[in-house]
């Protein structure tokens, strides 16, 4: 069954909701969302610099009917703002992309971009501590090694449990426009992060050198007429991933072929429909967002007004197209005016790639399932927020007479814009940033 | 006609908005900046090939008609910018055929120096190096009559008319200035009654696209555009050269030639600008209370 029942389970902080709804303040933003590969964990990422994890819950005997919430886990400052004196230049501390790294071991590590710099964060859990140290006492300080009569082993003994995030490795200097995807490699042992115009391969353990594998810096810069919007490994072959541009189109590379993959592959693009031209065709033609699905046969792609799924093996059209607000194709004009015709969209599959979502205006979100090919509108709302409450389907009146429950396209409030959502990996649970809020969804199951 | 107007808000709006990206935070974003572009020369190639008789087009350098103003100042900016100052040694500068225009600005505004140079930078040095005092004068005289904006130059205001001046450094020394002041007698005339009232008038050929009023620093940045040289890639640099280049490239044509006859037009509209005041030019009344702001937005990058 598809339309499946959300109900709200925790905004980000409830304190900070609360407090929120009073005092936005823009770096509370958030600015990037994805879970890890169990699920387990959930990262988001705000304008501020900041990563917040949630860790869901485990689900106790006691209240079996009562699915695990998510609760924070780890607060940590990922990246600071820095100011390039050599170019006068301002480097935002916004958090770009969060991309989990498949656990190995108890420890969990992310890497977590901003404009320039690329680091990987080790998440640990420390729930025992050293005691009985020779040299200092209980509290740190050093004894006077005159005093000192005995020699004992230090202990382990249990303690509250931290959650600690350390850097473990700083990739930075290999990006001179801004960093706008990271992707880590189905081998676990690289990863690539795409900036407007170039595309670098990173060794996890290496950061004071990482490969060029893909440059469309025009020699002569008055010769650009595209830049790279988004990249992404594929999940499986180690040696190809995607990268996506301004124009619409998405080229696949493989990266034996040669070093510098200048030359792609594959060239996925769809000629344009002459009937929709405008002033602003090229601008909804770029693409916001690229996701390989999960079985690695298919990849959708966003642009400003509709969802696409290309097949691997089918060059020239996409297999499918999805409308996701195309009311707004009359109001192009004024939305440029006021920036949102250029605001990132992305898109999400769920695990079983059998539903796609993605993000609107007014806090609407849409889920699109690809067999039945049936859609909804919901909202993410605190109206809609009361826990275990069941989420409605919306609708956009576009025209004529409006339904009671129906919205006007006039009445959008384009303000609240979802363009960051996440989807579980194996469950239908999801997670849906709406500025500052983050609003996680399950399925109801009777 | 709609058609025209439509491109002419659309143009405007893009060069407020590449105006901005400079000031912005985090530096310019080369995408947005891109589809910027692309929009901005969609909208140039609707107003140019959209045959309304009645506007001006840009295209003709001597006449110095407010109406002819947006026009040049659209294709202005990006024909300078296409082409930086000989001093860097780069493509060169178009003709200086809107110059003739240059001049009336200047004096005009000479009066209203009250601006201080804080917010010009060395506009003028960043393409062009030994020319910086010329263009940096120019850019503060500009200033002073911001609030004589005419018509709907509510948004003048917003644009420093600095970048007016940069016209100087447009690869017209200082010396050619006073030359051209005296150029035929009824353009700079109308262009000087015009000019009290247009912040923005004067030569399309907006020149150094990078010298607009920034912070000194990125006097650096913007020295080698494309920075192809450098052996470590300036960002800025390069944006600001793509923009300038994106927008040269686009627009340079309209200074020689402009598709679908624009110069003769320009040159039917001649007699045009002596009419003087903006907004009496029967057909263009709201187009010419638009042309305040673009053009001082043209001429502010």
């Amino acid at each position: 069954c598809f339309f499946l029942l959300f109900s709200p389970i925790v905004p980000r902080d409830r304190h900070a909701v609360w407090a929120s709804r009073k005092f936005t303040s823009p770096t509370d933003i958030i600015s990037t969302v994805e879970f890890n590969h169990t699920g387990e964990l959930l990262a988001t990422g705000d304008k501020g610099g900041r990563v917040v994890i949630f860790q869901r819950e485990q689900e106790s005997k006691n209240q079996v009917h009562r699915r695990g919430e998510y609760n924070v886990y780890s607060t940590f400052q990922s990246h600071e703002p820095e100011f390039d004196y050599l170019k006068s230049l301002e480097i935002e501390e916004k958090i770009n992309k969060i991309r989990w790294l498949p656990q190995q071991n108890a420890a969990y590590f992310l890497l977590s971009t901003n404009d320039k710099t690329v680091k990987l964060w080790k998440v640990s859990e420390r729930d025992k501590r050293p005691e009985g140290y020779n040299l200092k006492d209980e509290e740190g300080r050093l004894r006077d090694p005159a005093t000192i009569t005995t020699l004992r082993v230090p202990v382990l003994r249990p303690m509250d449990l931290m959650v600690e995030a350390t850097p473990r490795r700083v990739f930075a200097n290999a990006h001179t426009y801004h960093i706008n995807s990271i992707s880590v490699n189905s081998d676990y042992e690289t990863y690539m992060s795409a900036d407007d115009l170039r595309i670098n391969l990173w060794n996890f353990e290496i950061t004071n050198q990482s490969f060029n594998i893909v440059d469309i810096k025009p020699a002569n810069m008055e010769e650009l007429t595209e830049v790279i919007t988004a990249a992404e490994f594929h999940p499986h072959h180690c040696n190809t991933f995607v990268y996506s541009s301004s124009k619409g189109t998405i080229r696949l590379c493989d990266m034996r072929a040669s070093a510098l993959c200048d030359r792609h592959t594959k060239f996925f693009e769809e000629p344009e429909d002459p009937s929709n031209r405008s002033f602003f065709s090229e601008i909804i033609s770029s693409i916001s967002d690229v996701k390989f699905s999960h079985s690695g046969r298919c990849i959708m792609t966003r642009d400003y007004l509709t969802v696409k799924v290309w097949d691997l093996n089918m060059e020239n059209r996409p297999v499918e197209t999805y409308q996701v607000h195309d009311y707004l194709r009359s109001k192009l004009c004024s939305l440029y005016e006021n920036d949102c015709i250029f605001d990132k969209f992305e898109c999400v599959w769920n695990g079983s790639d059998s539903v796609i979502m993605t993000g609107s205006y007014n806090n609407f979100f849409r889920m699109f399932d690809r067999n039945t090919k049936r859609d909804v509108t919901l909202e993410a709302s605190r109206e809609n927020s009361k826990p275990r409450a069941i989420l409605k389907p919306r609708k956009v009146c576009v025209g004529g007479k409006r339904r009671k429950d129906e919205i006007s396209v006039d009445s959008l409030d384009f303000s609240k814009k979802i363009l960051h959502t996440a989807w579980h990996p194996s469950e239908n649970i999801i997670a849906v940033a709406a500025t500052n809020n983050l609003y996680i969804f399950q399925d109801k199951v009777n | 006609m709609e058609f025209k107007l439509e491109a002419h808000r659309i143009v405007s709006i893009s060069l407020g908005k590449i105006y901005n990206s400079r000031v912005q935070r985090g530096g310019i974003k080369l995408h947005k900046n891109l589809l910027v572009s692309l929009v901005l020369r969609s909208a140039r190639q609707v107003y140019l090939s959209d045959p309304c008789p009645g506007l001006y087009l840009a295209g003709h350098p001597g006449a110095p008609a407010p109406p002819q103003q947006p026009e040049e100042s659209a294709a202005g900016p990006p024909a300078g910018w296409g082409e930086p100052p000989p001093p860097a040694g780069r493509a060169a500068w178009p003709e200086p055929e809107p110059q003739p225009e240059r001049p009336a600005v200047p004096e005009v505004l000479r009066a209203g120096d009250s601006e201080p140079a804080a917010t010009v930078t060395a506009a003028g040095d960043t393409l062009q190096g030994g020319e910086a005092e010329a263009p940096e004068a120019a850019w503060r005289r500009v200033e002073g009559p911001r609030e004589t904006a005419v018509g709907g130059a509510g948004v003048s205001g917003v644009f420093p008319e600095g970048p007016e001046a940069a016209r100087g450094p447009c690869g017209c020394p200082p010396g050619d200035e006073d030359k051209l002041s005296a150029p035929p007698a009824s353009p700079p005339v109308c262009a000087r009654k015009r000019g009290a009232g247009w912040v923005g008038g004067g030569p399309a050929d907006c020149p150094a696209p990078g010298s607009t009023p920034l912070k000194k620093p990125r006097r650096n940045s913007e020295e080698q555009p494309g920075g192809e040289e450098e052996e470590e890639e300036e960002m800025e640099t390069g944006n600001v050269a793509n923009l300038i280049s994106i927008f040269g490239s686009s627009f340079s044509g309209l200074l020689r030639k402009s598709p679908g006859g624009g110069r003769e037009e320009a040159e039917g509209e001649e007699s045009g600008p002596e009419a003087a005041e903006p907004g009496q030019i029967c057909c263009d009344k709201p187009v010419l209370r638009d042309i305040n702001p673009w053009s001082t937005a043209i001429v502010a990058f």
